[in-house]
């Protein structure tokens, strides 16, 4: 099974950019003041998902 | 469209260099991705009382408060007072920072540069390897901006100086995750800027408690994002408040969240190509605070850029001015801050709080590094060992 990418709950986002500054994969752009991951990118390492202070970013599905 | 310099981003350091490089006769375009300069508010609010010697800002409507000093708080609660003329390089004024941004960018205005808002960049432009602009959208617009020189005040996530080649990815134990509320109808009539630290309160950085006005207080964390899990920082912020019934009394009119770089400074110059601010990782590491640095640093850079424009001459040596100037300007304390940083994020809580045990009755109005380390040493004898590393530092 392919490894869990990350998402960002968009209503959550509180547009800090913490997520795209630590993202090592460059997988993260700010798109209309939300952050945005490009799955085709994302290496499950999980830095983001640690990083949201507000817990904003998830497992996709999970 | 054809500018001398195209300025990405509208913080303080954006506006700052925009002012000085359009006062030195440059043609100067600064874009600002958000609908509203300064909108969301990504910071704590607190600046030092220097910043009235830049004069950059009028009238009063962007301070909430003034200072008298700060109080920081162990682990176990003891507190150590610092008279506002040994914190105050840190703390002097809690800014109401959207109103702070707006005025900034303001004078940028007032001294010539244009500002375009909800224009954001989506790349650099380049001829032949050769950095000739940006190119940015606006709604369903894209358009190409031509501009001799590029600033990067793209704050913490800065796409500018990785699309020029800098490596500005940051590790996780170089950011400071934040959370902080505005919050309203508390009883904290404090005087000072209170920080509170503890492994249990906030691991690899602090909580604060910055009164905004009688009854109105900033109250946020910053933690490390090595030491961070999904939605820690809110959780741990929302734990702190709940231990204080004179904020817990109060109500948010405000959630924000931020990210604050507390790196060591990374390559700020290029060939058509300028860093400033947080997208230069221009933060001091130990305090997290980069609006006083944004503000010297941008205030540089304009007046580097301006001589620039003059002589029409626009590679790395002529701009490297900037870099020169801002390490003699505060460079040299930024790394020292950081190895700093790294030797304090090492002791433990109970060496922290031995460590304001020894000072909580020191009257800082007689700072000296001898008279520190008496009163070290009366006390806590075995302090001396864990601080050797500081006091060297101190020397360098």
């Amino acid at each position: 099974m392919a490894k869990p990418k990350a998402f960002v709950r968009k209503e959550r986002c509180l547009a800090c950019g913490g997520c795209i500054s630590v993202c090592p994969q460059d997988a993260i752009l700010m798109v209309t003041s939300k952050a945005e991951i490009n799955k085709d990118h994302c290496n499950s390492c999980s830095i983001c998902v640690k990083t949201c202070p507000i817990g904003a970013i998830i497992w996709e599905g999970l | 469209m054809r500018f001398d310099v195209v300025v990405v981003g509208s913080g303080p350091a954006g506006s700052v260099t925009a002012r000085f490089a359009a006062q030195a006769g440059a043609k100067v375009l600064m874009i600002e991705r958000r609908a509203e300069v300064g909108v969301p508010v990504l910071c704590g609010e607190g600046i030092s009382q220097k910043v009235d010697n830049f004069k950059v800002l009028e009238g009063n409507r962007w301070k909430a408060s003034k200072m008298d000093g700060a109080r920081i708080f162990s682990p176990n609660g003891t507190m150590i007072t610092l008279s506002a003329e040994y914190a105050g390089s840190e703390t002097g004024y809690v800014l109401y920072r959207d109103i702070f941004d707006q005025e900034l960018a303001q004078g940028a205005v007032r001294s010539g540069a244009k500002l375009m808002v909800n224009t954001g960049a989506v790349d650099l432009l380049k001829k032949n390897g050769k950095i000739t602009g940006v190119k940015a959208q606006r709604f369903d617009e894209t358009m190409e901006i031509e501009a001799d020189i590029v600033v990067g005040a793209d704050g913490v996530e800065s796409r500018i100086g990785r699309w020029a080649g800098i490596k500005t990815t940051l590790k996780p134990y170089d950011l400071e995750t934040c959370a902080q509320y505005t919050l309203t109808n508390v009883d904290w009539p404090s005087p000072y800027c209170d920080f509170f630290l503890g492994k249990n309160i906030a691991p690899g950085g602090y909580v604060w408690v910055f009164p905004k006005s009688k009854d109105v207080a900033n109250v946020g964390i910053g933690i490390l994002s090595n030491m961070s899990e999904s939605g820690k920082a809110l959780q741990l912020l929302d734990a702190f408040i709940a231990k204080y019934p004179e904020l817990s009394k109060g109500s948010p009119v405000r959630l924000l969240a931020g990210a604050d770089p507390v790196a060591e400074p990374i390559e700020s110059v290029r060939d058509h190509l300028l860093l400033v601010g947080d997208a230069a990782r221009h933060v001091d590491p130990i305090t997290g605070g980069g609006l006083m640095t944004a503000i010297e640093g941008g205030k540089i850079a304009g007046e580097v850029i301006g001589k620039a424009v003059e002589k029409q001459q626009f590679d790395q040596q002529t701009l490297s001015e900037y870099e020169t100037r801002w390490k003699e300007a505060f460079g040299r304390k930024l790394h020292r801050n950081y190895v700093a940083k790294e030797i304090l994020l090492g002791m433990e809580d109970k060496t922290l709080d031995m460590l304001a045990d020894s000072l909580k009755d020191y009257k800082f109005e007689e700072f000296s590094t001898l008279s520190i380390i008496k009163a070290l040493v009366s006390k806590h004898p075995s302090l001396l060992v864990k601080l050797t590393p500081l006091m060297k530092l101190a020397r360098t």
